[in-house]
């Protein structure tokens, strides 16, 4: 049977020369790094076809998709396991990296080999940042729009980026739609290919050994099966954490996408936090500095790195002043990474609740005042009054409470909305003319007197609305407070 | 494939047999992890493409008001009527479209021996009165392939533009393709209004097997 396979396609010799590669020194864990991060890319691009099948790019459908995606549990797990073989196929890469630092495995003949390798980190970071953007939450909205502005940072060409990466002037359904086209085939087509090239020129100097000034008396270990048997071995390893995460930690998806919603809080995905960190540190003007120059200057020494080291031989003694500069490199990084995270454990413990879920604010009881007569519980009055400012209040001050500029303001992160309840009564009650100032912004338009035209039930219904939605978290009001209003 | 400039191969040399133990050992535990690992990818994705089957909930929907007058005065002749659908198609906002359905004056007599496929083939049959109110309604989706038929004034029959099977005003298969008649709708009267039932039965076999209420 394989003789008629190979008299015909040459696929049986084809694999044998394949697998026979001599590894200076014998197999080792070592040197796993590369092919682990070839298995997760492998997950990735298995479990991401498949999540095409599913996931609809626009405005209108890409969050809804998602929710779906969330709904179906077998679509949830394969969407997991893309998650976190994101975050593990980051994590190799750098892995991988670190060990060609340390072993000096860069150097000459392998230079090139080594720029392929950088454009890949460079791929892998690009394809974890347009794949954020795609479930359309508030979290994929405000990172990706913070991501997209730092272009900004850039003098002349930093619009144009701009411009190019959301495919207009703002952030919308045209930016999913290439986000999509960058995450899901131009960038995992330049991986495809720039790993084809890494491989082939991997096979034509062979692998480069452990670091001693001459590896040529080394004796040779087998390819197969010794090392891909610690690949494999490795590889299952990492499966079996990402099946364990997708289990127990999957994803969970936040509310659509908002971009009325100031009160929501954006943070990168963990291997974009030592970047945010950066950022963080620099005072206003220097922003640049963390957005750009750094960033910059780190990745144009990684490529120039085979120039950089000096030395003649790989080995560790004669390479001193690379491996300082990795090691302080490592340790800025990681610092950084920490620190963000916790300024944003920080962040999060002093910032109002979030307002609970739909589902679970029902449990808010329904209270009998000592006027008599039931009353809606916060969450029931909240949904009546969603109904009664789609109907009255929309048309003017926007479905998302955004206010229309210059006429009418905002009531989404208005501080008057969610400041003393009286005087948004009032305001309701009894209408509002002349200019006003809001957020610095002023607004001249005119706004009805709702006395007549609306219960006092629907007037508490309606303000308990918009102090507890549209991006805002301030309390209820009753219609025992609207019934008690005096102006 | 690669330069020539390292010492023997680790393959000129065979091994002792404990070495070639050990690689039959790596070789086949390489294949089995690869294995469960292809089996842990293959289970959840077979699972995520698993579809709904589901026909959707029974609603019912309102006629043009003028296309039923249309109806009510008619002869023996079809007319078709026009009504708004309310679909749903998977996460997508529910949508109105545009739908319309055919409906002929015909009594229960005539009806029940014009159509041996709906009263002798008791999978052919429907859970409902397919003549109601001295009518019936037809879905305008032929049951051969599911392309939308026409009604031929000239040659006095329903006509599908497909593959040209052909049905008489009582909805009966004449000739063509079609295993069946057409499928008649179930037809009410609430507040005043005729209201009917959107039902798409399987194509192209002789039982009505429901396939979906909503679109």
């Amino acid at each position: 049977m394989l003789n008629w396979i190979e008299r015909r396609t040459g696929f049986v010799s084809m694999t044998k020369d394949f697998l026979t590669e001599d590894i200076p020194g014998g197999a080792s864990y070592w040197y796993v790094f590369g092919s682990a991060t070839l298995f997760a890319m492998i997950l990735q691009i298995v479990t991401g076809i498949f999540l095409t099948f599913f996931y609809a790019p626009s405005a209108n459908t890409a969050y809804e998709s998602t929710q779906a995606i969330y709904h179906n549990g077998f679509q949830h797990f394969v969407l997991s396991m893309h998650y976190w073989g994101a975050s593990a196929m980051i994590a190799l890469v750098f892995l991988h990296l670190l060990q060609v630092v340390i072993f000096g495995a860069y150097k000459s003949p392998r230079e090139i080999q080594w720029i392929v390798g950088v454009l890949l980190l460079l791929v892998t970071m690009v394809l974890g940042l347009t794949g954020y953007l795609l479930p359309w939450d508030l979290d994929a909205y405000a990172a990706s729009q913070v991501a997209i502005n730092l272009t900004l940072q850039m003098p002349v060409i930093g619009q144009w980026i701009q411009y190019f990466a959301q495919d207009g002037t703002t952030l919308g359904t045209l930016t999913i739609n290439r986000f999509f086209g960058l995450h899901v085939w131009l960038m995992p087509a330049a991986l495809i290919a720039l790993v084809g090239a890494h491989l082939a020129i991997f096979r034509w100097n062979g692998p480069a050994g452990p670091p001693v000034a001459d590896p040529r008396p080394l004796k040779s270990g087998r390819f197969f099966p010794d090392q891909i048997f610690m690949d494999t071995v490795v590889s299952f390893g990492i499966f079996a954490i990402i099946v364990f995460l997708s289990f127990v930690f999957p994803p969970f998806l936040d509310l659509k996408a908002d971009p009325a919603n100031a009160t929501f809080i954006p943070y990168p995905a963990w291997y974009f936090l030592d970047l945010f960190g950066l950022l963080n540190l620099m005072p206003g003007a220097f922003e640049v500095v963390g957005a750009i120059v750094i960033p910059g200057i780190a990745t144009l020494i990684l490529f120039l790195l085979p120039w950089i080291d000096r030395s003649t031989t790989r080995t560790t003694g004669s390479r001193k002043f690379i491996l300082w500069l990795t090691a302080i490199s490592l340790i800025i990084m990681l610092t950084l990474t920490f620190w963000s995270q916790h300024q944003i454990v920080v962040q999060e413990q002093t910032a109002p609740a979030p307002p609970p879920p739909a589902a679970a604010t029902t449990t808010t009881a329904t209270k009998t005042p000592a006027s008599g007569g039931p009353v809606l519980g916060a969450a029931a009055s909240a949904t009546a009054g969603a109904a009664v400012f789609s109907t009255n209040c929309s048309s003017c001050h926007g479905a998302l409470g955004q206010g229309t500029p210059g006429a009418f303001p905002p009531l989404a992160n208005n501080p008057v909305v969610t400041g003393d309840p009286n005087k948004v009564i009032g305001i309701v009650l009894d209408g509002l003319h002349g200019a006003i100032t809001v957020n610095g912004a002023t607004y001249n338009g005119m706004m009805p007197s709702w006395k007549g035209t609306l219960s006092n039930g629907d007037v508490a219904n309606v303000i308990t609305y918009i102090r507890g939605s549209l991006g805002n978290k301030a309390g209820p009001v009753t219609k025992a407070q609207v019934d008690a209003y005096k102006p | 494939m690669s330069n020539d400039h390292r010492g023997p191969s680790a393959y000129d040399d065979p091994g002792t047999p404990e070495e070639i133990t050990r690689r039959t050992f790596m070789a086949n535990a390489t294949i089995t992890l690869s294995g469960i690992i292809g089996l842990g990818l293959a289970i959840p994705i077979i699972g995520s493409l698993i579809p709904k089957t589901g026909a959707g909930a029974i609603t019912w929907s309102a006629l043009d008001a003028a296309g039923f007058k249309q109806l009510q005065d008619s002869t023996n002749t079809p007319v078709q009527i026009n009504f708004t659908l309310t679909g749903k198609d998977a996460y997508l906002p529910e949508q109105q479209s545009p739908e319309s359905v055919w409906g002929v004056k015909v009594s229960m007599d005539k009806f029940k021996a014009a159509r041996p496929d709906i009263y002798e083939n008791p999978k052919g049959n429907v859970p409902y009165p397919a003549v109601n109110m001295g009518f019936a309604i037809f879905s305008p989706i032929c049951p051969h392939l599911g392309c939308r038929y026409d009604y031929k004034p000239d040659r006095g029959m329903f006509a599908c533009p497909c593959h040209g099977s052909t049905y008489d005003n009582d909805g009966k298969h004449l000739a063509g393709p079609a295993t069946r008649g057409l499928d008649p709708l179930p037809l009410r009267e609430q507040n005043g209004k005729a209201e009917i039932t959107w039902i798409r039965y399987a194509p192209t076999i002789p039982d009505r097997i429901v396939v979906s209420y909503i679109n």
